[in-house]
Formats: structure tokens, sequence, C-alpha cells
């Protein structure tokens, strides 16, 4: 006996609508979002590439006063390097869409990441169809995440806690990614695993 | 190490074309899109407070920030030094959400004024300031501008003003928000899940604008109103992973004014009361035994069962061997049915923390449950079968007895309507360790029969054969289900009003239209069918989600709706009170409204003793009847609550009222 019925793929259809429903971000405490974007060299890098180390991402817009106050002063190199030396990954990524500030075509982003002296582990992130900023909810220029070698969220928010755009208050300011990289790496629980971060919108 | 950024400073400071003047008086700054200009008397009275502020002339279509920017950008900053004076905190006029690309900023759309306040110190000739100051000012793209202000000014017996700068400053000083206390919204609760805080205010008329003070927590998006008995209650989006404080502060807004809340405190969750669900646990159980007991009478298992009871039967079976393959067959029935409840509950688990729960508090819940029924009903009928290729597969199974229990939970599945209804509604409401129970005591209702036949064959005897009979229970057992679409369509009604009940009713005509579409078509027919169905779902699921929720009933001229402050007053003043927790979803609730507390007698009762009544609705979830609620220790209804006359404790009523428990009320008066 054959059985044309239209109600389990319906049931099955919705099963499949339901977990639209929530809108997942990177959130500390959960596996981090995977991602697959091209650098300015054109080298492919992947989340699962960076397995059983440590990786920090950080969103870059080089015209944002925020992203200019943290590299103008040369905190942000200076993060960039002590924490490569440790073995430390690190990515900066550019997800402004073609045509909106902070957009660069991958060989304006060499020219760049030179010019600002970046010490990331790679040429910039491009990510110019806002995926993977859509994906860890990227919501400012600078926003920081810290992913641990399990691959989950660490730390998500702002560089530090002071939001003027001046840059001499770094000095003063608490440094929230530095404290939640050296928590973590010492295997100690991160005292602000999230914040809130500050600065330009990233311009998808 | 100060050097390296001292230089970078300077350098971005004039690329930014900061205004600063060294040395005079300077009561303007300004930078790109911006102009600061601070609104002072000419002179200050020497006996009070004034009210000062700094102006900012916005381009247009740019904008600045409020104390909590938002999503992006950032509050202007000034760092006031003054001689001669004290000065006052800045006073931040209430904003409005500016919705920018994919974010929310809280700002000003246009100028504004940022107030502090100036006393001068007694006997002080001048005030003296000396401001520095740093704001953004954003469009899509943002520029920080950085300035001074400085000057001094006579102290002398009255405040003067030149016209224009008094007008401006009242303007932005109406703005600010005013101490809580004369608000005519008042918070009442905060709860926090893990990513939303529902802040419950009440008051009425038109919903207010809500704004957090605290955007480390909370998101600037514009927070999910509904409507409750005594106002709203607004859902924000919370940071991810950013755990709730003990306290925060709101600011609520309305046609030009502003009340400030800074600390409301965040209610800690209770945890689900156990007493509740304990008196009824072993009723349930019972219940659930039985239910299983008589789905092996449902044509969907009974002739499975049937030929595997009679193969036991064979003579060569040793009575050891069938009693064997009756615990196996026990065992797999009830791994089934606590598999099948433990996933349940991690659904429940899943659900209430994307904020689910209270499934007949919510519209689209209600109405997927309408559907179920309905195609459960319509199969019972007859009108379409399922689950028949399954039935073949577990009757023809030579797998151990095991097996064949896993197989009969499933092959049940379609027939256990009203039971599994029962048990899923359970699962939904009770703790956990109860809901589990009666999942196992549904599994050890279905096991049972067949256990005992293994053990005692002599019973075998009086075993009714499959036959006709069967069918006609089946199609018997659809009509209590039909009952129960009509009972969730009334629900429905009464959360989003007419129109639940016109498009729950729709998509069920619809359904039914696809399902006589399907019935023995080609693969055209069928796809379109399916495609029928789901545009409807999708349909009226949208349309059921948009609808708007219906006003609150209005209350009858004895029966009020839930006023916390009205029964605080009500209970300082000596007057009793009279609470019925009710909701539409709930039928015990409305038998004994019409039966016990609409009657002529308990109005008379009820008025010659002044009693207040209250009548909190909890048809839809409302965080502060929740609350009240869990203060009584109880998460279900109905729950009548009777304070006397100067009582300090409430009273409960039993859940099924008579007359005489009302009279009885009085009696000791």
């Amino acid at each position: 006996m054959s059985i044309r019925n239209p109600i389990r793929p319906l049931l099955f259809a919705a099963a499949l609508a339901l977990p639209s429903f929530s809108f997942a971000v990177a959130t500390p405490g959960e596996p981090a979002p995977s991602f697959s974007e091209i650098d300015a060299a054109g080298n492919m890098h992947s989340l699962a590439d960076y397995k059983g180390e440590w990786l920090v991402l950080e969103w870059f817009n080089k015209d944002c006063p925020y992203v200019r106050k943290h590299y103008g002063s040369g905190n942000m190199q200076a993060l960039q390097k002590k924490y490569t030396e440790q073995d430390v990954n690190w990515l900066t990524v550019i997800s402004s869409a073609k045509g909106k500030q902070g957009y660069l075509e991958p060989t304006e982003a060499i020219t760049e990441a030179s010019s600002h002296t970046l010490n990331a582990s790679a040429a910039f992130l491009l990510d110019p169809d806002g995926n993977m900023g859509r994906d860890y909810g990227a919501k400012t220029t600078p926003h920081m995440f810290v992913i641990n070698p399990e691959g989950k969220i660490v730390y998500a928010g702002a560089i530090d806690d002071n939001d003027s755009a001046n840059p001499a208050v770094i000095p003063d300011s608490h440094n929230y990614l530095v404290a939640a990289l050296d928590s973590a790496m010492a295997g100690q629980p991160v005292a602000a695993p999230a914040t809130r971060a500050y600065g330009c919108s990233v311009k998808y | 190490m100060i050097r390296r950024w001292l230089k970078p400073v300077m350098l971005f400071a004039l690329l930014l074309g900061v205004a600063c003047q060294s040395a005079g008086a300077t009561t303007e700054a300004s930078g790109d899109h911006v102009k600061v200009r601070l609104l002072v008397p000419s002179q200050f009275a020497s006996d009070q407070s004034t009210t000062v502020g700094f102006y900012f002339e916005v381009d247009p279509h740019w904008h600045v920030y409020w104390q909590n920017a938002g999503d992006s950008g950032a509050a202007p900053r000034f760092d006031i030094t003054s001689k001669g004076a004290h000065s006052g905190a800045i006073k931040w006029p209430f904003p409005t959400r500016l919705n920018i690309e994919h974010l929310t900023n809280l700002g000003y759309q246009g100028n504004v004024a940022y107030l502090f306040e100036i006393t001068p110190e007694a006997g002080a000739s001048t005030v003296e300031l000396e401001v520095n100051l740093e704001w953004l000012v954003c469009k899509v793209d943002c520029i920080p501008g950085f300035g001074q202000i400085k000057g001094a000014w006579p102290v002398a017996d009255t405040t003067q003003w030149a016209e224009p700068d008094k007008a401006l400053l009242d303007t932005f000083n109406a703005r600010v928000p005013q101490a809580g206390a004369n608000s005519p919204w008042q918070p009442n609760s905060l709860t926090a899940t893990t990513d939303s805080a529902s802040l419950s205010i009440t008051g009425k008329g038109v919903a207010p604008e809500v704004f957090p003070l605290n955007g480390d927590w909370l998101g600037a998006q514009q927070p999910r109103v509904s409507q409750t008995n005594s106002g709203y209650t607004l859902r924000f989006v919370t940071q991810p992973g950013v755990s709730a404080p003990k306290t925060s502060g709101f600011v609520i807004a309305q046609e030009g004014r502003a009340w400030q809340f800074d600390s409301v405190p965040l209610n800690p969750v209770a945890p689900p009361t156990t007493a509740a669900g304990n008196s009824a646990l072993w009723l349930l159980l019972l219940a659930a035994f039985a239910g299983g007991v008589i789905l092996n009478l449902m044509p969907c298992v009974f002739p499975v069962l049937s030929i595997k009871v009679f193969s036991l039967m064979q003579p060569g079976v040793s009575r050891a061997e069938r009693i064997r393959e009756g615990l196996l067959y026990s065992a797999g029935v009830l791994t089934t049915f606590t598999l099948l409840g433990a996933l349940l509950l991690i659904l429940r688990a899943g659900g209430s923390a994307i904020g689910w729960g209270f499934q007949l508090q919510s519209a689209p819940v209600v109405l997927a449950l309408a559907v179920l029924f309905w195609l459960m009903a319509l199969s019972f009928s007859g009108v379409f079968e399922f689950g028949h290729r399954l039935m073949n597969l577990a009757g023809g199974s030579r797998g151990g007895a095991f097996a064949t229990g896993v197989l009969a939970v499933f092959i049940a599945a379609p027939c256990t309507g009203p039971f599994m209804g029962a048990a899923l509604g359970a699962a939904a409401v009770l703790p956990t360790l109860q809901a589990l129970a009666i999942f196992i005591g549904l599994g050890a209702g279905l096991a049972a029969p067949f256990l005992l036949l293994s053990a005692s064959p002599a019973l075998l005897k009086r075993l009714p054969k499959p036959g006709p009979w069967m069918d006609t229970l089946r199609q018997l057992f659809a009509f209590p289900l039909y009952a129960t679409v009509i009972w969730l369509l009334w629900v429905l009604g009464k959360l989003v009003g007419d129109i639940g009940w016109v498009l729950g009713t729709s998509l069920l005509l619809a359904l039914a239209f696809t399902l006589w579409l399907a019935r023995d078509a080609g693969r055209i027919r069928s796809l379109l069918a399916i495609v029928i169905a789901l545009v409807a779902i999708v349909t009226a699921g949208t349309a059921i989600m948009q609808a708007e929720a219906p006003a609150p009933q209005t209350t009858s001229e004895l029966w009020q709706s839930y006023d916390k402050t009205a029964i605080a007053e009500a209970r300082a003043q000596g007057r009793a009170v009279f609470i019925d927790y009710t909701a539409a979803w709930c039928i015990t609730c409305q038998v004994n409204k019409k039966l016990v507390l609409e009657t002529d007698h308990t109005r008379a009762l009820f008025t010659r003793h002044n009693v207040l009544a209250i009548r909190a609705d909890w048809t839809r979830f409302d965080p502060e009847i929740t609350a009240a609620l869990e203060a009584l220790g109880r998460n279900s209804l109905p729950v009548y609550a009777w304070y006397p006359a100067g009582a300090q404790q409430a009273q409960l009523l039993p859940q099924l009222l008579q007359e005489r428990m009302i009279n009885k009320l009085f009696d000791s008066e």
C-alpha cells in the first residue's frame, strides 16, 4: 500500500524552520562561528586552521577615528606584536562592503598593512560580503574576539574601557583584551568575558 | 612610552581641526558639523543654583549622543573645573532611537543642550569655569571633536539671562528626566533570560518610550512591547554573554516629558515550586497508566501485539521464556518512553532559554497545537492514514521483543491522541522528575497487558479479537480531539482577537483541502498539496505573530483588573481582597467563574462586605502576575487568593469553587 502523505514533509519543514528563530553571534563560552575568508595576499583562513591554537580577531576600518586612536598611537600594533610573539594568532578583518568607508581592494590592503605597520599573523582578512562579520556579530571597529584552542569564544567586546576617541586616554584605560588573553592563557577564568564594543559601526 | 603616543596625539588634534584657545574667555567651540556654545546667564545669583548648558548646533542629518550611546558612537565628555562655585553632574535630555544601518544609537537628531547646575560658593564674587570637551558627531561615518570653553562671570543678587538663551535652556530642561516618583509609569519588575530582559511597567495609555541607562547589558534596539492588564511589558535584547547586573536604570519618556529610574532591581528567577504539583501527581500517574493501557486497544497497536502474543503461545515456548520476552518488551517500551520524555524536557529547556514556555500564552504555539490536534482528529476519523507502513514493519519484525517494544511506542504514536497530549502538557508545565514520571507511567500502562498475558496465558481467552470494533473506537476518539480544536481556537481568539479564530479555522480548512487533494493523487497533485499547505501554514503563522494583542477585556463593575498598588492600598485600609487568577485557556477557571464568582449571590456578598475583587488575567504572559503567583507558591491556574480584612496572609481556596466556600469566607466575621 502506497501512502502519499503531505504531513511528514510538513513536519520536517517546520523542524527545519525552527533554528532560524535564534540568531547566534559569537558569545563567550560558546563555540566560535566558523569562517573561511581570503586575506589580502590571497591565502585562505578558516576557523578549523586554528584549532589547538589561540586566535584573536580584530575588526578594522582605516578611516574610523577609533581605529586611528589605536593605530595612530601604536597601541594596536604593540598588542599584535606582544601576543603573536607568544604564538597567539591574530587576524585583522575588514568587513566594509564595496563602496563603503574602509573598503579595500587586496592591493590597497597590502599597502595599508605596511603603512599601518600591521603586526597581525596575516595580511588583512577581506570580508566584503560581511558574512564573517555578521556571523560574529561584529558591530564596531575595533571589535575584538578571543578564541581558545578548543575553538570557544573566551572574550567578545571592546578593546578597553574608555570610549574616548582621544589616544591620550589609552595609558589610563583598562585593556579588556589584555586582561582576557592573559587570564585565559594562564588557565584562569576571564573576569569580563563580554563587554560592549565601542567605535564606529561596521560598514556592511 | 608617553613620548611614543604624544606626537601622534598632537598630529591627530591638528588634523581634526580642534578649536583650542589657550588664553582669554571663550564660550564657543566648534568642529566638523558641530558648533558648541555655553548657555550661561550674564551674572549668577549668589544664593541659588542656576542651570546652565552646552548648546550643540549640529548640521542637518548629523547626530550627537545620549549618555548611553547605544550600539556604537560615544557620549560627549565634559571635564568641568570651576572656581568660586560647585558644578553639578551633566543632565541629559531624553534621547530618540536612531537606526543607523544595522545598529541602533541613542542620541539627538538636530540641536541639543546638555545641562548642568552651577551653585556659587558663599562669599564668592565671580564664578570661573574651564571645560574640556570631547564629542563625537556622526551621520553614518563619525568625526570626533575636541574643544575648550572657559570664562568668568560675576555673582550678584539676581541671575540675569539673555532671553533667547534662557528660552533654549528651558526647552531642553523640560526634556531632562524628572524623578521617577513623579512618573505616571512605574516599573514593577525586571526579569532576565540569557538573551533578553523584560521590564514590566504599570500605567495607563499608549506605551511610552523606554531607554536603558545601562548599555553594557541592554541593547539599544526598540524593545518588543506587549500589553498587560496593568500596563506593558518591554522585552529588550541583551548583549550576548554579559551577565545581568543586580539593578538597572531606565528613562521612560512620553509626550515630551521623561522620568528616570536609577535602579530597578532584577527579580530573582524563582525555582519552580514542586509542592504545587505533588498533590495531583499520583492522579496524573494513574491517568497516564490508564492511558497507556487503553493504547493497547488502538487499531495501530492491537493487531501487532496480537500477532506477538499469539506467537508466544505456541506450544514449546516455556513459561520462563515467555516472561523473559514480556519483560524485554516492557523494557523496550519504557526505555523509549523515557527517551521521548527526556527529549521533550531537553526541548523545553531549550525553548525556555529562547523565551518560550507558557505555551498557551503564545499565539503561534496555540495555533500549532490546533493544527496538530486537527490532523490527529482527521486521521482518527479515517480521512487519511498514517503510520501503517511502520505497523506492518513491526508486525512482521523478527527482531527481539525489545525491538517490538520500541516499535510499539512509535506505531502507537498516531493513535496516542488525548493521552500523549496530556503527557505533553504535563511535560511542558511540571518539574522535570514529575514530567518524566508521567511518561514512564504511560509506558508502563502500554507494556502492562502484554507482560500480564505473557505471564498467564489463561487470560488470553478473554482477550477481544481484533476487528471492526477497533475502528469504531478510534473514530469515537476523534471527537474529543475535535472538541480540543474548538477550545484551542477559542483561546486563540482570546489571545489575538477575532482574527485569531478566523486565521485558525481558515488554516484548518486549507489543510483539510490539501489532504483531500493529496489523497490517492499523482506526484503533481501531491506536490501542489504540499505547496498549498506550506503557504497556508506560513501565511497563517506570520499573520498570527503579527496580530496585535487585543485590548484587555473591560472589567465588570465589581471585578477590576490586576493592580498591585490598588491591592496594597486596599489591604492597608483594612479592606478584604479577593484575587481570581484566571486565564481564557483554563477551563476550570471559566467553570468557577460561571458557577460561583459571577453569580448575583457572590456579587451581592462581595459588595456588601466592600471586598476589592481583582481579576488577574494570565491569558497572556504577564511577569507581574507570574511573580504574584510565585509568591503564593503556585505556577498553575486556577488560584483563588483571599485576604480577609486586615489579615497579613492570603488564604488559598480550593481549585474547584463552590458557593458555600464563598459564604464561609464571611461566616467568621
